[in-house]
């Protein structure tokens, strides 16, 4: 029974029995993915429904998981939450799939070194190994030779423990997180401009306003269920302008697309408020009485005309001229951005001169107007605010402020002496394990493998640690280069609380307990603090404990969380910080009374001053290289890898290429840059500048994006340079293979949802493959 | 690659019987009705004429079983009423055709003898395509499939009186069968065989019970499987067999066990229940059993274009549609159907959608306005 | 003419293929997407169309028609079901006269399936999974009437013009007010293949 005729290419000599045709995309059903298909016929009766929300991105969507008699988890239904109205995109939409998926580790994985194989083990002796390691480390080298880096999609109650645990358990400075990869730019400026670190505006504000403008932000893949305020806010006639290399989907049909150069983004939004200035379009009354170094600002403006930044940006002038009347004159204007102006050596510039332009036109803190940025992950707001940044203590409080440790101390009942001092950041803590000076290390919740950038100093650093834990759910790349691998619970096994890009806290809820044998993250940090004598800090059963003590940790400070609990958010479905009292309704909305949160309640303008790249452009590296997600996967694709669907819809990664370069679409193209290169197949496309190559980055090497970047930091934030490095591109002769992903020793990765991963062809269009290239 | 390619430019239309300038023959209501109406009486004829020889001028003709007798006649007239409106219908007709013809073709029987036998086996008899449905489905089915040919096969003749098991003792044990009159074999009631002989319509009470009571389960309990479900249409044909197959498993119980307490009723409930659903055959969901073979005619048609390698392919992205005689056979269905967009059938379902989508993009908007 | 129906805006789509992974979640086709989504500009742009069944008024369902097993059904609402299970032969006429390019088929099964606009939902006053899950509303389920509410100004069309012939579909296809009095372009004739003018 074949059904592809091109199969049969002894087809003169042999036709089947059943001798059907039929064209293709009509004749598979291959984008089920196959799990759990085998189970998948629901019941009339005996469902429930747990309210929760989406596990992936910034925007939180809420979600119902289908629940069978049996209490596992078998389905997904939309859910009318205020954040998303039912909405979800196809990552929501499989998200449940993980949740039972066969690949799941079960048992602690361990071995003495790295050569040898990984074995199944008892949590006892898992435990028992990491501690033991953890202590001769730590009695040799210090307690600073020992690391532990964090996550964003963590629950905010479990970044809480990585902070505490890290600092009381550990005794150790060296502590960070991922969320190092994704906003922190964003929030270095939020600090320097506003003394707070969140959006302005809640999403429902977009519906509101007359011209948004969004920067580096591919919305239609990254947020697809925030498309829909873009929409309803063009519905009622508001301008849309897209600030982006590429022509996304929001691009597409977007009023202006500013499609300028990579690493340019702060002399485009500098000259932007030069024309602002220049055309007199500025809120000089919002100006004197809210903000401070507007005098500063302007002269530094006045470098910046058009003609320069148009130069400098690869684009026409009069666009420039275009974006900064549409969004000053527009009565109310809004900024959204995200990693594409955050993800530089000058990431923190960038987000600057963006609220530069918002303060100068005034618009900041009113209904439809205002300046945000997007976090990517799911907790990427929460994961910020409770301590595990190298150099934040919970409730946003810094551990260089005598008084914000004072304050811990107490609260963590430690002497203020035990207390570390500021730690390093994630890609300096990895150069640090490179040179030795840390030693061993726990990540929770990441994949550097895939995440970091220049993934050859990243081998190399994790390779010279003696000792290295990983937790994960799955066996992600970094974990399968571990000693012990701590199997634990995905979202949809624990309850606990996460903040979205709007910092609006959401609860998430248990809708099945974990597999035999998995443990949750809480119940592992809380059994190493005991074996490392610390027991007393972390008696924490369960995540409202954690979260009780988070509040009353967060109390006073500007991250106040102490009116939120459980039983508020429940009632109300998300209550946005800052939220002092418990019958306080939350504050969605900032800066409505013009005061922020530094001492003298003004916006501190910052000059702004754009340099080019770090990576230099030459003669052999011509062109820019930039990374990004595609819709259907999510980060380092540890997760979304291993769902049917969603590698049915992209099975690998792709170089996007203008046609001017002579290639084909799908014929192998080398992208190489002074780190290494790779061979994707081209995916030809005039929506890219001419200049301009991008790389998906959700796979691991051979075909990962960041074997290629540079690991730049900028110098505030330490973001790395992710969105642009010089490149070249030429023919190469084959494609290199995505590998599958890793699995406990004696498993295959589940082999129906890895049918596709081998498709030598780009995808369709960077959203992926159209239904009808699958069978 | 190169194969479909190719193999469009042998795509000749084969089918000069049919040229697209002649107008379909007239199919008004009208004209159906009369056809399927003599048809069906003409059937009906047969059937009783074959009842009457078959059952030797009724001499072996059984009356109490008369009511069975009228339901099969009735039966009959249904079955040919429905199958001649239904193959009116150009969609039928033309592949029913099709099928006939590529069955007939001498050139075809010559060059593969056993694709039909092997097709009916695979297809009719052991219904590989339900396994790729579901396997507890097939299982199901062919339960009641094989269930159902055994009643039928010993139920029918007997009705009709064409079998008769006459004793030459008056009450056994030698018991002899008979077909038309003519002797077939001779057996003792308490062998095996005998046993068997006597309980087939119990064996398939049995084989039929677990694999309809699956299907009420499955349609009770399925979602996918209740989705727009109807009780006539869906349910009524398993609670139909369901109680065709109790009631007679009770009549023999209640002549075994309780000295044929009760026998009277259960015999009128299971012929009521038969009668029933001999009548609702041609009109509700088992008129499949009388279309499913002409599944075999479209399987064979096709199979006789690949066998002359006349692969379809689309005129925009070269890949294969289906087999050349048969996209030219949809072409004149369509046109029958005066469906003039007939020539949109040499482009595949994704150049459709993407030419209609690039057509929107061009001619009517390309994002908000 | 329109009660409560999907309202498809390619404009609007941004490709994300939510609707895709959506349609499986339906209940009576659990682990089987039958919703169609194509990338209609390859290689210029990132421009997508979903399409589900169109739900054929005029002709009623071309594909029920060329149906040489009677197996596809239209129920009294006009919703064009998936063939019957039963009856199905697998012939794939209906794919192939389907103007849409709607209906998929299971050659190993034998049987053809397509969108029945999520019966087993709009029958309890559930929207369709693709139309609920859309982030973009780029597939809209309700009447005219809730649809202009929420976009001012949109018109929509429900007739398809494909060379000289109209269909007129339960589906309706969002368009700019000035267009509403034409049908909608179906993609016949064909004027280009892939960049090539094939008008003689």
């Amino acid at each position: 029974m074949t059904a592809d005729p091109r199969a049969a290419a002894d087809r003169r000599t042999f036709i089947p029995l059943d001798p059907s045709l039929a064209p293709p995309g009509t004749r598979a059903f291959r984008d089920a993915g196959g799990i759990p298909a085998d189970q998948w016929h629901a019941d009339q009766n005996g469902e429930t429904l747990v309210p929760t929300h989406c596990c992936f991105c910034g925007v939180q969507c809420g979600m119902y998981l289908r629940v069978d008699r049996g209490g596992k988890v078998f389905g997904v239904e939309p859910r009318n939450h205020d954040i998303n109205r039912m909405r979800l995109c196809p990552k929501g939409i499989n998200a449940y799939q993980q949740v039972n998926h066969p690949d799941r580790l079960t048992a602690p994985l361990m071995r003495r070194s790295r050569d040898e194989e990984f074995r199944e083990v008892s949590w006892e002796e898992a435990l028992d190994f990491t501690v033991s390691e953890v202590k001769r480390i730590q009695q040799t080298y210090g307690n600073d030779a020992f690391g532990l880096l964090g996550g964003a999609s963590l629950f905010s109650e479990k970044t809480y423990l990585v902070g505490k645990f890290a600092r009381v358990a550990l005794k150790s400075r060296h502590v960070d997180y991922n969320g190092r990869l994704c906003m922190v730019s964003a929030a270095g400026a939020n600090k320097l401009a506003f003394g707070i670190d969140r959006a302005g505006n809640p999403f429902s504000d977009i519906l509101l306003t007359d011209c948004l403008l969004i920067a580096g932000s591919n919305v239609g893949e990254c947020f697809p269920v925030m498309t829909q305020y873009v929409w309803g806010a063009r519905d009622r006639g508001a301008t849309l302008i897209v600030v982006d290399p590429r022509e996304t989907a929001i691009a597409r049909t977007a009023d202006i697309h500013v499609a300028l150069k990579p690493g340019t983004d702060s002399a485009f939004f500098t000259s932007v408020l030069n024309v602002v200035i220049e055309e007199g379009l500025t809120d000089e009354t919002f100006l004197a009485d809210h903000a401070t170094g507007w005098e500063e600002l302007k002269a530094k403006a006045a470098e910046y005309p058009p003609s320069r930044a148009a130069a400098i940006c690869g684009i026409p002038a009069e666009q420039i001229v275009q974006v900064a009347r549409a969004f000053a004159r527009a009565p109310k204007a809004m900024a959204w951005h995200a990693r594409g102006i955050e993800h530089h050596s000058q990431g923190v510039e960038n987000c600057l001169s963006v609220i530069n332009l918002c303060t100068a036109t005034g618009h900041i803190g009113k209904p439809g107007a205002g300046y945000g940025t997007i976090t990517g992950q799911g907790n990427g707001q929460g994961g910020r605010e409770h301590g595990q940044k190298s150099d934040l203590l919970p409730g946003g409080r810094s551990i260089m402020n005598e008084e914000h440790r004072r304050q811990i101390c107490e609260i963590w009942g430690i002497e203020e002496s035990e207390l570390p001092p500021a730690g390093t950041s994630m890609m300096e803590m990895v150069w640090q394990m490179q040179r030795r000076e840390i030693r061993g290390l726990i990540g929770i919740c990441n994949n550097p493998f895939v995440s970091l950038p220049n993934y050859r100093v990243v081998k190399e650093g994790y390779d010279t640690t003696e000792f290295h834990a990983q937790f994960d759910f799955f066996l992600s790349e970094t974990a399968a280069n571990a000693h012990v691998v701590f199997p634990v619970t995905t979202w949809a096994e624990d309850e606990g609380v996460m903040a979205n890009a709007e910092a609006r806290v959401v609860k998430h809820n248990k809708a099945q307990d974990p597999p035999p044998g998995v443990r949750t993250d809480t119940w592992v940090i809380c059994e190493l603090a005991r074996r490392l004598g610390a027991g007393d800090k972390f008696d924490f059963p369960d995540s409202r404990s954690v979260f009780d003590e988070l509040r009353v940790a967060s109390a006073g400070t500007v991250n106040d969380y102490y009116g939120i609990t459980y039983e508020r958010l429940e009632e109300t479905g998300g209550i946005a910080w800052p939220c002092p009292t418990t019958d306080h309704p939350g504050t969605p909305r900032l800066f409505e009374d013009g005061k922020t949160y530094h001492p003298d309640g003004r916006i501190h303008l910052q000059v702004v001053e754009w340099h080019p790249p770090m990576d230099p452009y030459d003669d052999e590296h011509p062109m820019s290289l930039t990374t990004g997600r595609t819709v259907a996967h999510f980060l380092s694709g540890n997760q979304t890898r291993r769902l049917g669907a969603l590698v049915e819809q992209t099975p690998r990664p792709w170089a996007e290429i203008h046609p001017s370069h002579g290639f084909r679409n799908g014929e192998p193209v080398r992208v190489v840059t002074r780190r290494g290169s790779e061979v994707f197949p081209a995916l030809v496309t005039e929506a890219i500048r001419p200049d301009t190559v991008f790389v998906p980055y959700h796979w691991p090497v051979p075909t990962a994006a960041n074997a290629l970047t540079i690991d730049a930091l900028d110098p505030r934030s330490k973001i790395p340079e992710y969105k642009v490095c010089a490149c070249r591109i030429e023919h190469a002769e084959r494609i290199d293979e995505v590998p599958a992903p890793p699995v406990a020793p004696g498993h295959v990765a589940y082999p129906e949802t890895q049918v596709s991963r081998t498709d030598p062809l780009p995808p369709t269009a960077p959203q992926g493959r159209g239904t009808s290239e699958r069978s | 690659m190169t194969e479909p390619s190719e193999a469009s430019a042998v795509a000749e239309p084969p089918d000069p019987g049919d040229p697209p300038a002649t107008p379909p023959p007239p199919t008004g209501p009208r004209s159906v009705t009369t056809r399927a109406t003599l048809a069906g009486v003409a059937v009906s004829a047969l059937l009783i004429v074959a009842i009457v020889l078959g059952s030797r001028m009724l001499r072996n003709f059984d009356s109490a079983l008369l009511p069975y007798a009228v339901a099969t006649v009735f039966l009959a007239f249904g079955v040919a009423y429905r199958y001649t409106v239904w193959i009116s219908a150009p969609g039928a007709r033309r592949l029913f055709k099709q099928g006939w013809r590529s069955l007939f073709s001498m050139e075809n029987f010559r060059r593969a003898p056993t694709a039909l036998p092997r097709m009916i086996a695979t297809y009719l008899g052991f219904q590989k395509f339900l396994g790729a449905r579901s396997h507890a489905r097939w299982a199901a089915h062919q339960l009641i499939f094989w269930g159902c040919i055994l009643a039928a096969l010993i139920t029918f003749p007997l009705t009709w009186g064409w079998f008769t098991f006459t004793s030459g003792t008056g009450s056994g044990p030698g018991y002899e069968m008979r077909i038309w009159g003519f002797k077939i074999l001779g057996f003792d009631s308490l062998n095996l065989l005998g046993w068997l002989m006597f309980h087939g319509l119990d064996i398939a009470a049995v084989l039929v019970i677990p694999g309809a009571s699956y299907f009420l389960w499955r349609r009770m309990k399925d979602r996918g499987a209740a989705t727009g479900q109807r009780f006539a249409y869906d349910l009524v044909p398993l609670i139909a067999l369901i109680v065709i197959s109790v009631t007679g498993l009770l009549l023999t119980f209640s002549s075994v066990f309780l000295h044929g307490g009760g026998y009277q009723f259960l015999a009128i409930l299971h012929m009521v229940s038969v009668v029933f659903t001999l009548i609702y055959i041609p009109f509700g969901k088992f008129f499949h059993i009388v279309q499913r073979p002409a599944a075999v005619g479209m399987q064979l048609f096709k199979y006789t274009g690949r066998k002359d390698d006349e692969v379809f392919a689309c005129r925009r992205c070269e890949e294969p549609i289906d087999t050349g005689p048969y996209v030219e056979n949809l072409r004149g269905t369509m046109r029958d159907l005066r469906l003039d967009f007939d020539s949109w059938a040499e482009y595949c379902p994704r150049c459709k959608r993407v030419l209609r989508g690039s057509a929107y993009l061009s001619h009517v908007k390309k994002g908000f306005k | 003419m329109m009660g409560r129906t999907i309202f498809i805006d390619p404009g609007r789509c941004i490709g994300c293929q939510a609707c895709v992974s959506a349609c499986r979640e339906c209940d009576s086709h659990r682990g089987k997407s039958m919703i169609h989504l194509d990338y209609t500009d390859e290689g210029r742009s990132v421009a997508s169309l979903p399409t589900v069944c169109m739900h054929c008024e005029d002709p009623v369902a071309p594909c029920a028609e060329v149906c040489p097993a009677d197996a596809i059904l239209v129920t009294a609402d006009g919703v064009v079901q998936q063939a019957d299970t039963t009856r199905c032969i697998g012939c794939s006429n209906c794919v192939n006269a389907c103007p849409f390019g709607v209906p998929k088929i299971d050659l190993q099964a034998k049987l053809q399936m397509k969108c029945n606009l999520c019966y087993d939902r709009t029958a309890y006053g559930l929207a369709p999974m693709c139309a609920t899950v859309c982030p973009t509303g780029a597939l809209f389920y309700g009447t005219v009437e809730e649809l202009q509410a929420e976009r001012p100004g949109v018109q929509v069309a429900d007739t398809f013009v494909f060379g000289e012939t109209e269909v007129r579909t339960g589906v309706a296809m969002v368009v700019p007010a000035e267009r509403v009095q034409w049908p909608v372009p179906g993609g016949l004739p064909v004027v280009e293949i892939n960049g090539k003018d094939v008008r003689r």
